[in-house]
C-alpha cells in the first residue's frame, strides 16, 4: 500500500513537472531535437545532475519503506540495447513525445495521444511475446530486472 | 497555454529528486516504461493489482489532469509537425503514424531496457554504462530523424 502510494504521489509530481515544463507539447520537443532551444537539454542535464548527487547521498542507507540497503548494480552496454535505443529514438522523433509526456498529453486532453498510447501498448506486448519465445539467442538484457 | 514554462533550473532538479525519492523510499529505479508494462500485462491477465510502477503512471496522468485544471489546458487542436504537414483529408494519416511511432517507442524502450526516464534520467544518474550508451544512442537518433523529417516534410 505504502509502495503504491509512493508511486502515485511521486508520479503525480513528475506529471506536474512534465506539463509545467512544456514537455506535453510536441512543438517543444521538436524545437529541442532540431537544436533550436536549449531548454530540454538544460532541464534534462540538471535533472540527471541532481539525481546523480542525490543517489550517491542515499546509497548505503536503509530504504525508508522496504528496509533494504539502498544500492544498485550497473552493466556494460550490449548491442541489442543500443538497437532498441535507436528504434526508440525514431519513434520519439516522429511522435515528439516519449512515454512520460504521452501519458501527460492524455491527462491534458490531447486525444491524439490515444494513438501513441495504443502503439506503445502494442510495442510492449510484441516485446514480451518475443521475450517469452524460447530462443537460443536470448540476451541478458532482455531479462534485466527494471525497465523505464 | 495560460502558464509560463517552469524555469529549467527548478523543473530539472525536481525531476531529479523524484528519482532520488523512489530510490530512498523503495530502493527502485524510476522508469515510466516499467509502469506501462505493469499496466499492459495487468490488463492482459485481467488483474488490476498494479505495483508501484503502474501507480506511478496513474499518478502521472492524475498530476497532469490536476495541472490542467489549475493552469488551463494547452492548445490541443494541433499536434506539432504532424497537423501542420497533414491537412485536410490527409489528416487521417496522423493516426496510423502516431500508432506506428508508439510501437517503435514501446518496443524500442523495452529492448533498450528503459526509455527517457529509466535509461536517460535514472540510469544516467546511476552512471550505468548501458544507460549512458542507450541515452547517447536515442538522443542522437532522435535528433537525426527530426532533421530528416524537417528536410522531407
Amino acid at each position: 500500500m505504502a509502495r503504491r502510494a509512493t508511486g502515485a504521489v511521486v508520479g503525480a509530481i513528475f506529471g506536474v513537472v512534465l506539463c509545467w515544463s512544456g514537455m506535453t507539447s510536441p512543438n517543444v520537443i521538436r524545437g529541442a531535437l532540431l537544436l533550436q532551444h536549449a531548454y530540454l537539454f538544460l532541464f534534462f542535464a540538471s535533472a540527471v545532475a541532481t539525481a546523480f548527487v542525490g543517489l550517491r547521498l542515499v546509497r548505503g542507507t536503509r530504504a525508508l519503506l522496504t528496509g533494504e540497503t539502498v544500492g544498485w548494480t550497473v552493466k556494460p552496454p550490449r548491442r541489442p540495447q543500443l538497437v532498441g535505443a535507436a528504434i526508440f529514438g525514431v519513434g520519439w522523433a516522429i511522435a515528439d513525445a516519449c512515454p512520460g509526456p504521452v501519458a501527460t498529453q492524455l491527462g491534458q486532453g490531447r486525444l491524439w495521444s490515444l494513438f501513441t498510447l495504443s502503439g506503445i501498448a502494442i510495442g510492449i506486448t510484441l516485446f514480451t511475446r518475443v521475450e517469452r519465445r524460447p530462443a537460443p539467442a536470448r540476451h541478458e538484457t532482455l531479462t534485466a530486472p527494471a525497465s523505464g | 497555454m495560460l502558464h509560463h514554462q517552469l524555469a529549467w533550473y527548478i523543473a530539472g532538479p525536481v525531476l531529479g529528486l523524484c528519482v532520488v525519492a523512489i530510490r530512498l523510499l523503495l530502493n527502485e529505479r524510476l522508469g515510466i516504461t516499467g509502469g506501462y508494462t505493469e499496466i499492459v500485462t495487468g490488463v492482459a491477465r485481467r488483474s488490476f493489482a498494479l505495483d508501484w510502477r503502474g501507480w506511478f503512471v496513474i499518478g502521472l496522468i492524475a498530476g497532469s489532469v490536476a495541472f490542467t485544471l489549475v493552469a488551463g489546458g494547452p492548445d490541443f487542436h494541433g499536434y506539432g509537425w504532424l497537423t501542420t504537414t497533414f491537412t485536410g483529408t490527409a489528416r487521417a494519416l496522423i493516426a496510423p503514424i502516431l500508432l506506428l511511432a508508439g510501437v517503435l517507442i514501446g518496443f524500442g524502450a523495452k529492448t533498450a531496457g528503459g526509455c527517457t526516464s529509466g535509461n536517460g534520467l535514472s540510469g544516467s544518474a546511476m552512471f550505468a554504462p548501458s544507460s549512458l550508451a542507450a541515452t547517447a544512442t536515442f538522443f542522437s537518433t532522435a535528433i537525426a530523424v527530426s532533421f530528416l523529417i524537417k528536410a522531407v516534410a
